[in-house]
């Protein structure tokens, strides 16, 4: 098959002579061209390997592979054809009423409805979505969703005001109706005039034109997002776009509203805009003898020019009385002879797999009368495209004088202009963009101004000559002609009992369907959406949203005033997930010492935003990590670790306040073991604290709490006024620890400070200055339950310490550990990790923490302090216990149940079997009647029904290494 | 052949003074309490306010998934009964809910969530509530197309596959209860908004509403999301936060994905509706709020998670994203309560995400606890009061930072 | 809704630069003599209608600072 330029693949496959584009969801009818703006699934196919793309939209490229889908071979011979016969025996919503009895076979029912069901083919192994997806991020002045005349008029006049526009146009060029209509405006076409505007709007300095670029929806606060599809010279495949604007001008303009008639979906039935187009813009005879049964000028416009082209147009009827304005166009009609029906409408499209001619009827009288024809264009008039403001959250309410939805009440920012507001004198359309355009100018009011002259642009208005000029836009525009009459045509004449007039293409929803959800009692738009799928196949509301609504409200004999169309949703015309989703850049942090734990076999893995080495080299159990630490000396990188400064007059009493110890205890070149909680009581972080000087503190934090803690700090002290400074410093200072017996020894190396155990006892904290330059602070600290000395210093020189501990240390056989190993070592040392061993049933209390807290003290208002005093005592809560599981054939896992009986009792949150130990044990949470020392209790865990696994353990105090803590004080 | 001969589902009902029962909110909840009160209890003088339509708040907004694997043994046999209910309902309704039972597979994406998956898995297996526990290749086998490799920010560890769950139609629940209760007496009345509710000494006596004053001697609020605005006319505080939680659709599809999968890590769960559109949602923004609307920021989140998770998902669009309320407590489990200082009221609320799931089951139990006043053992576990002892359900294992639900 | 918020040092910034805080309550009570239920009441339970209410919000990813503003729930917009 070949193309042109420009063209796309529906275009290109109609050219080709392809009239029946695929088969409907639930009858399989044949279906065609209806459109041109991916109204409804009808021309859905695969593209390139990729399902459901829209051949409406979709540009024509060299070498693309297109498929038909949801067809058993030929779409023009599809096999399940034969659904359209039982039609009848499918009622809206029958589903709900059958399969159901006998229960038993409902699985078989359903798997065949589900295959049935949905259209394109998704390949799971397919690599869909390559290519270069960008996203952008914009702020606007304003923001024009349409590139018609209106919306061209709107960004000229806000461009010339000063302000920063841009401006989305789905086509690839400007010019919206207007850029195929010839007939005359002020001495030239129509097309020339769109041509004259779009020169200007590009050429303009504060406009940016985006074309091939949908917007998808106003979010709150005129956020405006869309998505551009790259041509083949530009560098990405789909951009997304969100650009928050301070006015949204809407000028989205209209599509035909269907006419609902019998067999209207019959390829060759087509909107007036498609025929228009498939000639002007595409340069493809749509038909050779060619029916219009519409109800708006511009489908009387478009007849007559289809006829110049050479298209035999057989008749023209309007369902209109009267009230036609154009007299251009009544002459012209008259000048060509051909036949016009006011007050008709088509009744039924004949032909079976395409229109072969249709049936004309009065809409008062009862004559109908046949047509043979290859081509009925058809519909009841146009609808405005409300989708943008109604994602806008703007009130929309239907329009008795233009038979169309118009807003009531518009968002702040937010203007609409042109033949969307019902105009259609292309002077008003463009006079409507006027008054938008400086009408934004005006609500951006001095800023634009101002904003203009920084950056240096061109001339632009004062907002005196901008309110001056949004007048003076409203007086042209008031002297030109209004909005005229709209058709309020419900449907069609002599819909029978057997019609088929569909309401909805892409769910198969028809007329009939509509009065059976009204008999079922589901008698408002709303349900009749979701009892009979109206609007919720790929076109969305597009096609039946306001048919729906005006058919409803008639047939409950209610003023076709009051009908409420079904609410809009975005996105407006879909965005891939590959677009939306954009580069898809993976955002971590790497401490500073990533490279220097690659290069020793480090495997990582993601901690909260970090990657941190989980072990090295390949023994996942990490044993020889353990015994090294317990044995030797191992170095641990904890720089993720918080890290803060506190300061000024009142940082004591932050202190107090959310660390649930008696903080004036801290001591200069010591480290005060702390933690904090919430008001329940329930563990958020620990840490230690040091006194640094005269209200100068330094404490570190958890590393998950470490993005958190200023936040923390500062909420739970808002109310006080406090004078306190709080810097986080973590990611500014790295740290490492050395844990082991010989870690003194390899410290002492690197040092010149005196880190005897005398001079630099267990919990203390000094400044020292190691390889002979860098200042580190050292906390003596024990969390693995070892010797060991944490080293914080500039994140920079921390490789280098690294490097020095490393040499330092190669006698000895030092080696780095990860935060498996660490997991173990302080699980022996029956140390928590939050979020391990603390869950939102326990307080600090319950696991073994509330020496910490300074029960006297209320005068500080500690954070969970009253919390606590209401727990402690209560019956029933889960305690944190240690276990030491008796040997057996199968091992408890973290996670395993404690069980009394079949009732569970609690669980175990880490266990190992431990070679320090030469046992297997265990933290875990258990109820308070079994919480203590000596109790055998059950263990069980079933990761598989039926695979059981059970074995007993005692309850013991959970220090079960060292618990006198001599190691780390040695 | 009565799908061809459609009547109406439910009747259109006189609007009565008086009520000996008054329901407020017409979604699964208010509708499935309605029906068992009349068909069990034989309290047939009720009447179910919905403000708009029925199945406008919650109950028309979810996506349809049903599941038992919760984390706490309280909360298992609840979700476990209300599983069950589902093909039960479809007969006695004689309506088809269309429960697809295809299984839950949750993903675990680090060694900590596996062992919770471990904790749970042992959970419901004692209670005889089948789940498993899978390893990455598992996961693929159950999920084809899921990318277990570790190209992932988060890549997968494993998975707990949860056999009995599945999804359900979630209008036709709605639709099936409201014609079930519709036929055991019950009224429904649609756009009847409740403005106020009035009390005489310490007992409720009725509501004030858009069609006028309803008298009733028991009160039922069941509201969903709505349920803290309506116990605010009465200055009832609660530990429910009312917030957004969005869902979208993707174009439909060919069958390509039979189970429905759940992710922590990414924020996600999706499942394939009978119609092959792809259902997917999960992010909650965290203000209190009573907007239904979608954002722009979770699009796009959604469509980062789901590319990385199912890398074919790249080639799908999405057609549509909605968003409803959800009314979280800090427990994530819910509160039915009878006593709240007030006779004659009962509250049914605080249910989350899990809503939807819980419908069926949660009525059967509030339409005992109205009928007869006494509490009925299995809600027990779901009182008002554990909030203010300090005693959380453990739903959920995360703890709240500032007391409300974040 | 991707609405926006009023920093009182940044401006006008998009919502999901902040961290919600909850509604205001005022300053913490007095834990002398407070009582189990009054302090969970107090830490848990609030009263939402649907109508603005004053409200705290974290600057996060901005200049850090915590402030009050009065929003509306029924349109997450901030009220005046």
């Amino acid at each position: 098959m070949t193309g042109y330029a420009g063209d796309t693949v529906a275009s290109a496959l109609y050219g080709a002579g392809v009239r029946i584009f695929g088969r409907s969801l639930k009858y399989h009818r044949p279906r065609g061209l209806y459109s041109m703006e991916g109204e409804s699934a009808n021309t859905f196919m695969s593209i390139d390997g990729i399902p459901n793309e829209c051949a409406e939209t979709t540009e024509l490229r060299a070498g693309m592979a297109i498929a038909p889908q949801n067809v058993r071979g030929d779409p023009r011979r599809d096999r399940f054809g034969f659904l359209n016969a039982f039609d009848r025996l499918m009622p809206a919503g029958f589903y709900y009423h059958l399969f159901h009895r006998p229960q038993f076979l409902w699985p078989l029912f359903q798997s065949g409805l589900r295959r049935m069901a949905g259209t394109g083919v998704l390949d799971l192994q397919g690599d869909y979505g390559t290519g270069v997806r960008t996203e952008r991020y914009l702020n606007a002045d304003v923001v024009v969703v349409g590139g018609g005349p209106a919306g061209m008029a709107a960004a000229l006049a806000a461009g010339e005001s000063g302000l920063r526009v841009c401006l989305f146009e789905r086509r690839r060029q400007l010019g919206g109706q207007m850029s195929w209509r010839v007939r005359d405006f002020e001495g030239e076409p129509l097309y020339r005039r769109a041509e004259a505007l779009a020169a200007r709007v590009r050429a303009a300095e504060n406009v940016k034109v985006l074309t091939r670029s949908l917007a998808t929806g106003v979010w709150g606060e005129n956020l405006v997002t869309g998505f551009t599809v790259g041509t083949e010279d530009d560098p990405f495949r789909e951009c997304h776009w969100e650009c928050r604007a301070r006015t949204v001008v809407v000028a989205a303009g209209c599509m035909d509203r269907p006419l609902v008639f019998n067999q209207n979906d019959r390829p060759g039935v087509m909107q007036v805009g498609t025929a228009w187009r498939l000639a002007r813009t595409y340069g493809i005879r749509p038909g050779k003898s060619v029916a219009f049964s519409v109800a708006d000028d511009l489908g009387l416009e478009a007849a007559i020019d289809l006829d110049d082209l050479g298209v035999r147009v057989r008749f023209i009827a309007d369902a209109r009385e009267s009230g036609q304005q154009d007299r251009a166009v009544f002459q012209a009609l008259s000048d060509r002879a051909i036949p016009f029906f006011p007050g008709c409408a088509v009744s039924r499209a004949v032909g079976r797999k395409r229109v072969r001619g249709c049936v004309l009827r009065s809409l008062k009288g009862r004559g109908s009368r046949r047509f043979h024809c290859d081509l009925l264009v058809a519909n009841a008039g146009m609808q405005p495209r409300i989708g943008t403001l109604a994602t806008a959250n703007a009130r929309l309410a239907y329009c008795a004088h233009t038979h169309g939805y118009q807003p009531t009440e518009l968002p702040p920012g937010v203007f609409v202009a042109g033949s969307m507001t019902g105009l259609r004198d292309p002077r008003s359309i463009e006079a409507s963009g006027r008054v938008a355009g400086y009408g934004a100018a005006v609500w951006c009011g001095d800023r634009a101004k101002s904003g203009a002259r920084a950056a240096g642009r061109g001339p632009s208005l004062s907002p005196g000559r901008a309110s001056r000029a949004a007048e003076a836009a409203v007086r042209e525009a008031k002297a030109l002609p209004g909005p005229p009459a709209g058709c309020g045509i419900i449907h069609a004449p002599a819909i029978g009992r057997g019609a088929k007039a569909f309401v909805d293409l892409d769910e198969d929803g028809t007329y009939k369907n509509v009065k059976e959800s009204m008999a079922r009692g589901l008698d408002v738009p709303e349900l009749a959406k979701r009892f009979a799928g109206f609007g919720l196949g790929p076109g969305q509301y597009r096609v039946a949203g306001q048919n729906l609504a005006m058919i409803m409200a008639d047939l409950r004999g209610d003023p076709v005033e009051t009908a409420h169309a079904t609410t809009v949703r975005p996105p407006l015309g879909a965005p891939s997930i590959a677009t939306l989703a954009g580069p898809g850049h993976d955002v971590h942090k790497r401490t500073p010492l990533h490279a220097e734990q690659a290069a020793r076999g480090a495997v990582f893995r993601r901690a909260g935003p970090w990657q941190r080495a989980r072990h090295f080299g390949d023994d996942p159990s990490c044993r020889d990590e353990i015994r090294n630490v317990r044995t030797n000396v191992g170095i641990l990188d904890s720089s993720p670790l918080g890290k803060f400064r506190i300061h000024g007059p009142d940082a004591l009493k932050a202190l107090q306040r959310v660390y649930i110890s008696d903080m004036r205890k801290t001591r200069p070149g010591s480290c005060k073991y702390s933690a904090m909680c919430n008001d329940m009581g329930q563990l958020m972080d620990d840490g230690v604290v040091v006194n640094e000087g005269p209200d100068d503190y330094y404490f570190t934090t958890s590393s998950a709490r470490a993005g958190a803690t200023v936040e923390w700090f500062r909420f739970h002290t808002r109310h006080d006024g406090w004078d306190y400074n709080l810097v986080n410093l973590t990611d500014a200072l790295g740290s490492l620890n050395i844990a082991g017996p010989n870690a003194r020894r390899v410290l002492e190396r690197v040092t010149g400070a005196n880190v005897s155990n005398e001079a630099f006892p267990y919990l203390a904290c000094r400044r020292i200055t190691v390889g002979g330059g860098v200042e580190a602070r050292c906390l003596r600290l024990g969390f693995v339950g070892e010797l060991s000395f944490e080293l914080h210093a500039p994140a920079s020189c921390v490789p280098y310490l690294w490097d020095l501990l490393m040499e330092a240390g190669a006698d000895f056989r030092v080696r780095p550990f990860g935060l498996e190993a660490q997991n173990c070592l302080r699980a022996e040392k029956g140390h928590v990790i939050i979020g391990t061993e603390s869950e939102q049933r326990v307080t600090l209390t319950d696991i073994g923490m509330g020496w910490m807290w300074d029960r006297e003290n209320t005068v500080s208002k500690k954070v969970g302090a009253p919390a606590l005093r209401a727990c402690e005592r209560q019956p029933g809560r889960l305690k944190l216990v240690g276990l030491r599981v008796e040997e057996g054939a199968k091992a408890p896992r973290d996670g395993t149940l404690v069980v009394d009986g079949e009732k569970i009792v609690g669980y175990v949150c880490t266990t190992r079997s431990s070679e320090t130990l030469g046992w297997q044990y265990g933290l875990a949470l258990v109820h308070r009647e079994h919480a203590f020392p000596g109790r055998r209790i059950h263990l069980c865990h079933e990761e598989k029904a039926g695979g059981r696994v059970t074995s007993t353990a005692f309850v013991i105090s959970p220090h079960f290494y060292d618990p006198r803590g001599q190691r780390l004080r040695s | 052949m009565s799908w061809l001969r459609p009547s109406r589902l439910w009747r259109a009902a006189p609007l009565k003074r008086h009520y000996e029962v008054v329901i407020i909110g017409g979604g699964i909840h208010g509708l499935a309490t309605a029906y068992y009160l009349a068909r069990t209890h034989g309290i047939r003088d009720v009447a179910v306010l919905e403000s708009h339509y029925i199945g406008f708040g919650g109950s028309g907004r979810n996506t349809a998934i049903v599941r038992a694997n919760q984390r706490t043994a309280e909360n298992v046999r609840l979700y476990d009964e209300g599983l069950k209910l589902w093909p039960v309902l479809t007969d006695e309704l004689d309506f088809n809910l269309m429960f697809f039972n295809c299984g839950n597979l949750n993903l675990g994406h680090s060694e900590a969530a596996m062992n919770a998956f471990r904790m749970q898995a042992s959970t419901h297996n004692l209670l005889g509530v089948k789940s498993e526990l899978l390893d990455p290749q598992q996961c693929a086998d159950v999920i084809p197309g899921l990318d277990i490799s570790d190209r992932l920010a988060f890549p997968i560890h494993g998975g707990l596959y949860h056999p009995p769950g599945g999804i359900v139609r979630h209008d036709a629940v709605v639709w099936g209860l409201a014609k079930g209760a519709s036929e055991h007496g019950v009224h429904i009345h649609q756009g009847c908004e409740v403005r106020g509710i009035d009390t005489r000494e310490g007992r409720v006596t009725g509501v004030r509403t858009s069609l006028g004053a309803i008298g009733c001697k028991r009160l039922g609020i069941m509201a969903g999301g709505y349920g803290s605005a309506v116990a605010a006319m009465l200055g009832i505080e609660l530990p429910i936060h009312p917030l957004t939680i969005q869902a979208m659709v993707t174009h439909p599809f060919k069958p390509f994905l039979h189970h429905v999968f759940s992710s922590g890590a990414y924020h996600v769960y999706a499942n394939q509706t009978l119609k092959g559109e792809i259902a997917t949602g999960a992010h909650m923004d965290p203000q209190v709020n009573y907007t239904t609307d979608a954002t722009a920021y979770y699009l796009k989140h959604q469509a980062e998670a789901l590319s990385e998770l199912m890398p074919a998902l790249r080639g799908v669009r999405f057609m549509r994203i909605w968003s409803g309320l959800a009314d979280m407590t800090p427990d994530m489990a819910p509160i039915m309560e009878g006593e709240l200082g007030c006779d004659g009221l009962y509250l049914d609320a605080g249910w989350g995400y899990f809503g939807f799931k819980s419908g069926p089951v949660a009525g059967k139990y509030m339409a005992e606890y109205m009928s007869s006043g006494e509490r009925p053992e299995i809600l027990r576990a779901f009182q008002l009061k554990r909030f203010l002892e300090g005693r959380y359900s453990g739903e959920t294992a995360s703890v709240m930072k500032y007391g409300h639900w974040d | 809704m991707t609405f926006r918020l009023t920093c009182p040092v940044c401006g006008k910034r998009d919502v999901y630069e902040f961290t919600f805080g909850g509604q205001e309550r005022g300053p913490r009570p007095e834990q002398d003599g407070l009582s189990a239920e009054e302090h969970f009441r107090w830490t848990q339970f609030r009263l939402i209608p649907n109508e603005p209410q004053e409200e705290w919000w974290y600057h996060g990813q901005g200049c850090g600072v915590w402030f009050k503003t009065t929003r509306d729930p029924g349109t997450n917009r901030e009220v005046k």
